[in-house]
């Protein structure tokens, strides 16, 4: 690994370490959780107006049910994230670079090494909005679907109270295994 | 109980022998069918007339033939109402007309001959007809709400692992 006069990385090696960490930037953080949160907050309205579960009296089971699953989706979306950003990367690397090349082309002033980094950095940002947004997607159609089936097939014996239990837990639970695999 | 049978039979011979036939028999109709059978398993058919004579009777006995059986026609209490009524099954009810042939006494002993011998009633001229007319009752959507909402949440799920596959292939 490079290291600078202070310690410091380089910014390959920077990407690099963010590439292998599952950590995520706070913009990204507010994304993820933003979402996870809208997303465990529709079921309150299908449980509440379609099986007519009383608001007043479920309230303490709906806030903590959906902080739960908002923890857990948000979980989901960060490993998703993470294993797509590379494949992402892969698939695009061609096309940046290409278009990297071509803007920077009339530019004599650049050095090979400053254009690599360059072009690197874009790939790297690219695979992260695409692997991001791709992420969010994904889990919150599976999310729904699973919720879904569960609600309205699997469940529809049960009381609304623990249809809603049993639903959100197998919803969220299952992002969050199936988010936890090595491979996609 | 003796008595009261006779009674039950005098009064019945009574009405019977009361009974007036109708000259220029002219009809005014009503009638009802149900709009929405979401609830229902069968669609009951109403039909209210009024019956008006030209030679003033008023005592009228009537029967109706009713998908081939001939029954007595309800009056009202002052005798001035006529009903009509029968149900059938939600499968069996057809949309359209459904004429009720209306007999007067002799009319009624006619079909009941015919009747008692096979043959087809339609023979025997009405005293007079009227029509419901059914169009058609709501039976609720095509497809319910929630397996739409499956459906779609489905496709979507199966768009987005469509997507997925593509992108790690």
């Amino acid at each position: 690994m490079a290291v600078g006069k202070k310690g410091n990385f380089s910014k390959e090696d920077e990407l690099m370490l963010q590439d292998f960490s599952k950590n995520v930037s706070a913009k990204s953080s507010v994304l993820f959780y933003g979402n996870a949160f809208i997303v465990s907050a529709i079921p309150v309205w299908l449980f509440w107006r379609i099986h007519a579960m009383d608001m007043t009296s479920s309230s303490i089971l709906f806030g903590a049910l959906t902080l739960v699953s908002t923890w857990l989706v948000a979980f989901a979306y960060r490993n998703t994230k993470h294993l797509l950003k590379h494949k992402v990367a892969a698939k695009r690397e061609s096309a940046i670079a290409k278009e990297m090349n071509k803007k920077l082309a009339d530019d004599k002033k650049i050095s090979k090494k400053e254009k690599d980094e360059r072009i690197l950095w874009k790939k790297n940002e690219v695979a992260e909005y695409e692997a991001t947004t791709f992420s969010i997607f994904y889990n919150n159609a599976l999310f729904l679907a699973v919720l879904v089936f569960c609600s309205f097939y699997l469940l529809r014996g049960l009381t609304p109270h623990f249809n809603y239990v049993a639903s959100m837990g197998a919803a969220s639970g299952l992002i969050a295994l199936l988010s936890t695999a090595s491979s996609l | 109980m003796k008595s009261f049978l006779t009674v039950w039979v005098l009064s019945a011979l009574l009405v019977l022998t009361t009974a007036e036939s109708c000259a220029n028999p002219k009809v005014q109709a009503t009638s009802y069918t149900p709009a929405d059978a979401e609830v229902l398993t069968h669609i009951a058919y109403i039909a209210e007339f009024t019956l008006t004579c030209s030679n003033g009777a008023t005592n009228v006995n009537l029967f109706a033939d009713i998908n081939g059986a001939v029954m007595p026609v309800i009056r009202s209490q002052d005798g001035s109402k006529y009903q009509v009524s029968w149900t059938e099954s939600l499968k069996a009810a057809k949309k359209g007309d459904r004429p009720i042939r209306l007999y007067d006494e002799e009319g009624f002993a006619a079909v009941k001959r015919i009747l008692e011998r096979d043959e087809d009633p339609s023979s025997v001229k009405p005293l007079v007809q009227i029509e419901i007319n059914y169009p058609g009752a709501y039976t609720g959507p095509w497809m319910k709400s929630e397996h739409l909402a499956s459906l779609m949440i489905f496709l979507v799920f199966y768009l987005a692992y469509s997507s997925k596959n593509g992108l790690t292939a």
